[in-house]
């Protein structure tokens, strides 16, 4: 019957302050031995980004709205925000931002040059990627990593065929990667969020052979995930080739983690440079944790042309935001630097 | 003498393709012995819903397998005639369909391989896939209607089929993404940024390094307070005192199984500021130390003062900066490995 595991947290998360002062902490010994890093190209700064500098996307529930002013509460604090008539709206489908209503949970993206007003909002947006591992007739419970708990989609039937040309299999061991409106106990499924990759997740192809040096950019998928555990407004980066010799907990006892892309190893708190290929955007970001899932797809990204390879890096909801990401669409292509 | 070299090419055009046509055959039956299973397959399989793919896989293997044999079997005077064009046109048939299934294939599933010859097929479907198969069906198409094949008169005309043969065999390989994963299979070293390297190999490689006996002295506990991976590099940080103060002793250790490159850094503990590497102090008597008495040596900069570019360093071009220190306290013979207890010290962390 169902089992929703709420019990694992990944042994190098990113979201606790302790974490995080030791990921500071790495950075400082490293740049001790080698020197700073070189400077950075594009609009991106050495040093990773702070929430302050990225003020673009806020994350809340909606305590009010009216035609004009829409208010955003998180904890004890309460943002007001202009709605200008340029504004967009997200709620399992394009709305008017009037629509919007009071107790939604709302990610809101901020106009690039007039702070205080929203460009687009998306309502109760969430998003499962993982692999089946139960199927009834009236929802799917999907595994989203050991340290995360498993998820209960259900998929309407209106979305049903939208859905099943992308997913053709939804079949107990198969990926799935579904975008849709969160409610209190499961996603209703809206959105494919990408292609069914052709295996199941225990017959995964045999990674492509490299030679010579792994360039230092790679071009690929950047795809976005629901927080767990992780504090609102964290920029970051899960990234699917962490050091297996750290022991993470996504990873098997006493064996090889499972992958598709070979992938050069990580760790907790390096650099990446990621570069939002379709709009420019660029910012430094910290590995905040690994991307397990991530690692089993061979998807491209078809927001501009064809990514080269699969996901490159899962970013936190801010950050996907922050570089330009549309989260209904799912991911971007992007360019990933690594050790800037 | 067009027209013979046209007549001599459509001849060339029977072993080929049923060499292609076997050997795409061959490669997908390793992969299914591999796999175990027809249904986990790649390419246009993948169009079709899941009950349908092990037929459809299946119903391909057995056409290549047929229509290779047939052209082969069909080829002299055996099959002239209808049974010889209906191979050919059967063998037309199916790299057309190919084809189209490719094209469908690369609009619908970028990110699948064509699986035309198995494993090797794993990139996604390009332009010079689907170029392939189009002149392959364009080669069968060639052959219908064409009289029995005869063994060649004279050398000269079996060095134009040789040549027209080696032409043809160079056009497919420019076509044939599967050539360049062969290749690097061939020649295939892990480039150290994948490479995997236990933790307990690399704090052993570093028990024995020079820079070790160099810093020993500083260093306060054999647990290293943090140790991580960055692409060719694995940090190992030691708890240390120099001049009264908190410190930190990093190592930065390439990740090579032998005399790996090693370099270090002293920082303090609480500003996080490098610092430079003290004067020793006095040389001791005992187990495990030097009693050569050597000149002391002054206050050293830090590491990275001499440190060469970080991308040759990385590149491991150049040596490593691993020459033992004068005057420094250094074992007399160094330290045996430890993986007992670097192990586990490891995994806590």
């Amino acid at each position: 019957m169902l089992e929703v595991r709420r019990d694992h947290r990944c042994c190098d998360r990113f979201a606790a302050a302790e974490t995080a002062v030791r990921t500071s902490r790495r950075r400082l010994l490293k740049d001790a031995v080698f020197g700073p890093p070189d400077g950075a190209a594009d609009d991106a700064v050495p040093g990773f980004a702070e929430p302050d500098e990225l003020p673009r996307a806020i994350t809340g529930t909606i305590r009010d709205i009216s035609p004009h002013v829409l208010v955003i509460g998180n904890g004890d604090s309460d943002t007001r925000i202009a709605l200008t008539a340029g504004a967009t709206a997200w709620r399992g489908g394009p709305l008017d931002p009037a629509g919007v209503q009071p107790g939604d949970h709302a990610v809101v993206r901020l106009h690039r040059a007039q702070r205080g007003v929203a460009d687009r909002i998306w309502a109760n947006i969430g998003r499962v990627t993982g692999t089946i591992i139960e199927r009834t007739a009236g929802w799917l419970l999907v595994d989203e990593g050991r340290t995360r708990p498993r998820q209960m989609v259900t998929i309407p039937r209106r979305s049903k065929g939208r859905i099943q040309v992308r997913f053709p299999n939804l079949e107990p061991g198969y990926l799935i990667d579904v975008i849709g409106l969160r409610r209190s106990e499961a996603l209703e499924a809206r959105i494919p969020g990408t292609s069914q990759p052709a295996y199941p997740v225990d017959r995964l192809p045999p990674p492509a052979m490299l030679a010579g040096r792994v360039p230092s950019a790679i071009s690929g998928s950047a795809t976005w995930h629901e927080p767990f555990q992780e504090p609102p407004g964290l920029l970051g980066a899960l990234y699917p080739a962490l050091d297996p010799e750290a022991g993470c907990a996504e990873d098997p006892v006493g064996g090889i983690p499972p992958r598709f892309a070979p992938m050069p190893y990580l760790a907790v708190g390096s650099r990446l440079l990621i570069r939002n290929d379709c709009t420019g955007s660029s910012r430094t970001l910290p590995v905040t944790g690994c991307a397990a899932i991530s690692r089993l797809f061979n998807d491209r990204c078809v927001i501009c042309g064809t990514s080269p390879r699969g996901r490159v890096a899962d970013l936190t909801l801010a950050s996907f935001v922050a570089l330009g990401g549309e989260l209904e669409r799912g991911c971007f292509n992007a360019t990933i630097t690594i050790g800037r | 003498m067009l027209s013979i070299v046209v007549a001599e090419a459509r001849e060339v055009q029977i072993p080929l393709l049923s060499a292609v046509l076997l050997a795409a055959c061959a490669a997908k039956f390793a992969r299914i012995l591999r796999v175990g299973s027809l249904d986990a397959g790649l390419g246009p399989t993948a169009l079709f819903p899941m009950g349908l793919r092990r037929p459809v896989a299946l119903t391909i293997c057995i056409a290549e397998l047929c229509c290779g044999i047939g052209l082969l079997v069909t080829a002299g005077p055996l099959g002239r005639g209808d049974p010889a064009d209906t191979v050919r046109i059967a063998t037309a048939v199916l790299f057309l369909v190919a084809t189209c299934a490719l094209i469908e294939l690369r609009t619908s599933h970028p990110e699948t391989g064509c699986g035309c010859f198995g494993d090797f097929s794993t990139s996604p479907v390009s332009g010079r896939t689907v170029a392939r198969s189009a002149l392959l069906a364009a080669a069968a198409l060639a052959t219908i209607d064409m009289p029995p094949l005869h063994p060649p008169h004279g050398g000269a005309e079996a060095g134009r089929l040789l040549g027209i043969l080696a032409a043809e065999l160079v056009v497919l390989a420019a076509l044939s993404p599967e050539l360049g994963e062969g290749l690097v299979r061939l020649g295939y070293s892990e480039p150290c940024e994948l490479r995997r390297l236990p933790a307990v190999r690399t704090l052993t490689a570093l028990r024995r390094s020079s820079q070790w006996r160099r810093r020993a002295g500083l260093i306060t506990a054999d647990v290293p307070v943090d140790m991580w991976r960055e692409l060719c590099w694995r940090f190992v940080v030691f708890p240390a005192r120099a001049a009264d103060r908190e410190a930190e002793v990093v190592f930065a250790v390439y990740l090579r199984p032998h005399r790996p490159a090693i370099h270090a850094a002293l920082v303090d503990a609480v500003t996080g500021e490098v610092l430079a590497w003290p004067e020793l102090p006095a040389r001791r008597a005992g187990p495990g130390w030097s009693t050569e008495v050597k000149p002391a040596k002054p206050a050293l900069a830090p590491d990275r003062s001499r440190r060469p570019a970080p991308d040759l360093v990385g590149s491991g071009v150049l040596a490593a900066p691993t020459d033992p220190g004068r005057g420094i306290p250094a074992y007399r013979d160094p330290p045996a490995p430890r993986p007992d207890k670097d192990l586990p010290l490891y995994r806590v962390l």
